[in-house]
């Protein structure tokens, strides 16, 4: 168990719209009046929920945290309240929904991660097209595969041993896959682990994250691929 | 503090109910009856009959009846003219706007005819609450339900509804989402249902996590162009091209339709139903046919089973299969049907659930959420989704996608723009929601323009579009260039719906029509009451003795006067002046007073006659 990390940012303050007194950034309702407050500025997803900026969660940790603040600002709540407050209500409600969205789902989770530490999106990422370096190999070799599945199969080829071609073709890629998921789960421990390490080192993981992801993302569209082909075999 | 209720605004029937010492409760007729058919006629001299009354003038004033509206709620043209063939209503409109329904020479939007049918429940509630002796019975605020996978155009037109009906909604609530409301009530437990709600005229699925009072929608789908109208429509279609009756007068048409319901109907409790239309004048020779169940269950089956992909998408999105849930609960009338109930629970692998009248349970819902706002109770707590991807047209009519479908409302979601010309200082934005890759298979929400850019070289303004989906699962945007945070105006057209100003409109035409609906009533009432007095008058006048009794009590000219009234009252009748008949009330009233005193003297005296004083 490592200590939660310490905000790098300095503590900025949130005013309360009714009494004008001052609220830490990640309050939900003004410690005077108890009224709602308005979500100004406001952190991240994490600190949202109250957790710390790691990428292993227990999910049934979080699902709690997100039914009890449902409790405390969903607009049911807030009929009967000022303007202002439904405002208020509606707008940390949309946010908490977007963060439990967000951080439910492992991948949505470093991808935030990596936004709220200033990592934009890979560079790569930005021509889609483009075949990240480290899988040009099993790339190339798909591509060959399904140009010649694609012509045996627009001539009648045997569909049985085209099926049995593309779930060849499959595997590799899903071994890939599965490799990939190892990674990122290695280094979102990693990142976890390196709470308090210095900046340098937690860089590094980030971006390793970040190329992963974005070739993650690239072996899910193959499979995609794979999966559209292997629909179009069907006796 | 005036009451809140709950609103099932049906296809084919609708519903109000209230929460009573914390238990939801529908409100009955004084016969019992808790539906309301969603059907709306109009009379001759412009009355307008709602509910069971109009259900009977469908057989007789088909062309000026309508029913079913809820399948034109925020529907355009090109969207219904299917369903049209055997309506006996027109539909008209133009491509790209929104529906009108045409009945006894007058338009409605879709709107205004389901408000009629909102103001019977409201009329039905505040007469409930006024028999119980409440001294503030008055109704103003209104929990509505829709299907789940009602879009956007569809919800804003069903609260256009309710604003038209004079009733403040406070709350759209999706139909299964109420349901698994009012069943959570008795049962405080845990799990995953799932809500499988086939109406009138649509189907839902919702699957819905409930822990801690909490009930979380997971997933939701759905066709909000199925249901029992489509079954019966199969049936009244298989009756005509029997009998080639394609032709038929609508008259024959509604004859038809009602027998089949009647037949499908039977068929949920029996395994044989005959089918069975009286001659009447286009089918002299009437209709009788019997169908076995099997036979239904034939002709019907590939329409129940087009339930079942829904049904699987929803369990996929909710990242479960059919053996993670733990109920399944069955709503609306269709599930009655026993092969709906034998699909559903292949599909499932578990006997469903409907120990609620699947008729009832959503408006005993809708009851408790408007309980539940108003109140400010916090033992549940619904949490819905939103059913559709929102987003927006982008470069190559592209829709791409801002807030999921199955996301938690509220939401929101921001996209960024620029400009593409020098000193460009509008943008068009064009808001759609649904699922596909393109935008022209998507449906169009509205159409906006963002004025008021700072001039700027192109490409340089950041000019940020937030959407916000609120509880009701309906959408605001706003814009901001964010270089000079000027906020941007944006005008609002909706594809498919009525802009603000219509909706206003159709207010001051609906209290005027509420004017001549009270003055209908008034008519009626006087009318009443001078043929009360008409009849009593001639029947003194054909008693036996009534020459005897005018000989011996009449003064000089009563009688002439007590003729002359009755003649002026009956003419009064026959026209349409309710002041005229008052009068003509009034003077026959006087006129006859005496020999109304004369008569019950004589009645008492005859009544007497003969008896002893020890009797009396």
């Amino acid at each position: 168990m490592t200590p939660d990390p310490i905000p790098l940012r300095a503590p900025s303050m949130l005013e309360c719209r009714n009494c004008g007194a001052g609220a830490p950034l990640d309050e939900h309702f003004c410690g005077q009046c108890d009224r709602i407050l308005a979500l100004g500025r406001h952190g991240d997803y994490f600190s949202f929920l109250g957790l710390p900026r790691r990428l292993g969660l227990d999910a049934g940790d979080l699902e709690r945290r997100f039914r009890e603040l449902s409790r405390k600002f969903h607009p049911d709540y807030f009929y009967n309240a000022t303007p202002a407050e439904r405002l208020a209500s509606l707008e940390r409600s949309s946010y908490l929904n977007d963060a439990y969205r967000t951080l439910r789902n492992p991948a949505a989770r470093i991808e935030h991660l990596l936004a709220i530490e200033g990592f934009q999106a890979s560079k790569t990422d930005q021509s889609a097209a483009k075949v990240p370096p480290a899988l040009l190999q099993e790339v190339f070799t798909l591509n060959e595969e399904l140009d010649e599945i694609r012509e045996l199969r627009q001539s009648g080829g045997d569909v049985a041993q085209l099926r049995g071609r593309l779930e060849a073709a499959r595997l590799p890629i899903e071994r890939k896959r599965e490799e990939h998921e190892r990674r990122i789960a290695d280094l979102s421990a990693r990142w976890d682990d390196l709470a308090n390490a210095p900046t340098a080192d937690r860089t590094g993981v980030l971006e390793g994250l970040r190329e992963l992801l974005f070739e993650r993302k690239y072996i899910d569209n193959l499979l995609a691929t794979i999966a559209r082909e292997a629909a179009e075999v069907q006796p | 503090m005036s009451h809140v209720v709950g609103i099932d605004l049906g296809t084919t029937n609708s519903l109000v109910a209230y929460v009573h010492d914390g238990v939801p409760q529908v409100i009955r007729d004084g016969s019992g009856d808790a539906l309301v058919p969603s059907i709306v006629s109009i009379g001759d001299d412009g009355t307008i009959f709602v509910g069971r009354e109009a259900q009977r003038r469908l057989l007789t004033a088909p062309s000026r009846t309508v029913y079913s509206v809820k399948r034109f709620m925020g529907r355009g043209m090109d969207d219904v003219r299917e369903d049209a063939s055997l309506l006996p209503f027109t539909i008209s409109g133009e491509a790209g706007g929104v529906v009108r329904i045409g009945i006894g020479g007058h338009q409605f939007a879709p709107p205004e005819i389901s408000a009629f049918v909102l103001r019977e429940l409201k009329r039905r509630a505040e007469d409930h609450f006024r028999d119980q002796g409440d001294f503030d019975f008055e109704v103003e605020r209104a929990v509505i339900t829709v299907p789940a996978y009602f879009n956007d155009a569809q919800r804003t037109a069903t609260r256009d509804a309710g604003k038209l009906a004079g009733l403040e909604v406070l709350r759209i609530v999706n139909e299964p989402t109420a349901a698994s409301l009012a069943y959570g009530l008795d049962k405080r437990n845990r799990g995953t249902i799932a809500v499988y709600d086939l109406g009138g005229g649509t189907f839902d699925i919702s699957i819905l996590k409930v822990e801690d009072g909490v009930f979380q929608v997971l997933a939701t789908n759905g066709d909000t162009r199925l249901g029992g109208d489509d079954i019966d429509a199969l049936l009244t279609e298989q009756v005509l091209r029997e009998g080639d009756e394609r032709s038929s007068p609508a008259e024959v048409v509604q004859a038809i339709r009602k027998a089949v319901i009647q037949a499908k109907v039977d068929l949920s409790t029996s395994d044989l139903a005959e089918i069975r239309v009286e001659s009447m004048a286009g089918l002299p020779a009437g209709y009788r046919r019997r169908l076995t169940r099997a036979d239904f269950e034939g002709l019907i089956r590939p329409l129940v089973e087009r339930t079942l992909d829904p049904c699987r998408q929803a369990l996929s999105d909710a990242g479960l299969s059919p053996r993670d849930i733990d109920e399944v609960v069955l709503v609306g009338g269709s599930t009655r049907i026993p092969l709906v109930r034998r699909l559903v629970e292949e599909l499932f692998g578990r006997t469903p659930h409907s120990d609620l009248n699947p008729d009832e349970v959503v408006a005993l819902g809708a009851a408790v959420q408007a309980d539940i706002l108003v109140s400010g109770r916090r033992e549940m707590l619904l949490l819905d989704v939103t059913p559709l991807s929102l987003g927006i047209e982008t470069m190559g009519g592209v829709m791409s996608k801002i807030i999921l479908r199955n996301s938690t409302i509220p939401a929101s979601g921001r996209e960024m723009f620029t400009t593409f010309a020098e000193n460009q200082t509008a943008v068009d934005v064009h808001v759609l929601q649904g699922e596909r890759e393109l935008a022209t298979d998507c449906r169009s929400l509205a159409r906006f323009r963002l004025r008021g850019i700072p001039p700027m070289p192109a490409g340089m303004p950041r000019i940020e579009v937030r959407f916000q989906i609120d509880a009701n699962g309906i959408l605001s945007v706003g814009a901001r260039e964010l270089r000079t945070s000027v906020e941007q105006t944006i005008e609002v057209k909706p594809s498919y719906g009525l802009t603000d100003q219509e909706v206003e409109r159709m207010l001051i035409e609906s209290f005027e029509h509420a004017e001549a609906d009270i003055e209908a009533r008034l008519l009626i009432e006087a009318r009443n009451e001078a043929e009360a007095v008409v009849h009593a008058t001639e029947k003194a006048l054909r008693r036996p003795d009534f020459e005897q009794l005018a000989a011996e009590t009449f003064d000089a000219g009563e009688r002439q006067r007590i003729e002359a009234s009755l003649v002026e009252a009956t003419r009064a009748i026959a026209g349409g002046d309710r002041e005229r008949i008052h009068q003509a009330t009034e003077s026959l009233n006087q006129a006859t007073r005496h020999l109304a005193e004369v008569v019950m003297n004589r009645s008492v005296r005859e009544a007497l006659a003969g008896k002893h004083v020890e009797d009396v």
